[in-house]
């Protein structure tokens, strides 16, 4: 299998927020793609970001770097970044790095957008 | 020392080899019946070591090999991974800060600290020219392990 097709991304407008779907691993060879696909939703003037984890199975320290330096430049410029629908596993790897004092999880992308 | 408790395999220092890695942490997993969330930690900790190894390792580039010996015992895991790299001692690596506002967090050594939260041994030495770490750990099952014939 081709190792980029490993984690697919879909996004789409939800009123002033950005929801991003992602599905697969969230590894050094696939955070790469998501960190583009932020960074020009950012750059299009997105303050208003969702991530969504439900079929997301699996991250590594690779993938928490996009995390934190997207939460860091939507912060920056008064924007939010919130998640949604973690697994119990890559919750575990997020608390573990302790992302969850900074970042809110929360159960379903309307109860994220909600908070936008 | 059960012949299905072990797999020795060696990959490229290419980052696309993380397909393989997880592939055998599997594949050993599969037969020496270790739980699916054991194996997801397992998988995340070498991830981060062979990422690391990979990336800093081999500064002067080429191709290089970095050796894996597992080892599944009914209540552990044994891992040795053996690389040629320049001289890095993972478990003498400073701990990452204590959760801090999120304008301060670093990310460096984050890797690190997800290996040390997930295995509950990890000691290093260096020997021949080679990087070898040793990592263990617990395999907590549920019921005792099935006996398979054949």
């Amino acid at each position: 299998m081709n190792r980029e097709a490993d984690m697919e991304i879909t996004e789409e407008t939800r009123g002033n927020a950005r929801l991003f779907r992602l599905q697969g691993r969230l590894d050094s060879n696939t955070s790469p793609a998501l960190e583009q696909r932020l960074a020009e939703a950012l750059s299009n003037g997105t303050r208003g970001v969702v991530i969504d984890f439900k079929h997301l199975d699996y991250i590594s320290s690779a993938g928490l770097r996009v995390i934190l330096k997207t939460a860091k430049a939507l912060k920056r410029d008064n924007g939010k970044l919130l998640l949604c629908c973690m697994q119990d596993y890559v919750k575990e790897v997020f608390e573990i790095a302790g992302f969850d004092s900074f970042l809110p999880i929360l159960p379903s992308p309307e109860d994220a957008l909600r908070e936008i | 020392m059960n012949a299905q408790g072990c797999l020795v395999f060696e990959l490229k220092n290419d980052i696309r080899e993380l397909a393989a890695l997880s592939r055998h942490v599997e594949a050993l997993g599969r037969r020496a019946g270790i739980p699916a969330r054991t194996l997801l930690e397992v998988n995340l900790a070498l991830d981060e070591l062979f990422t690391n190894i990979i990336t800093y390792g081999f500064p002067q580039g080429g191709e290089h090999r970095i050796r894996f010996h597992l080892r599944a015992d009914p209540r552990r895991l044994t891992i040795v991974i053996e690389d040629e790299g320049v001289p890095f001692d993972p478990v003498a690596c400073a701990p990452v800060e204590a959760p801090c506002p999120l304008e301060e967090r670093r990310v460096g050594g984050l890797g690190l600290h997800l290996v040390r939260n997930l295995m509950d041994e990890m000691s290093y030495r260096r020997t021949q020219g080679k990087n070898v770490l040793t990592l263990r750990k617990r395999i907590e099952r549920q019921e005792p392990p099935a006996c398979e014939a054949g």
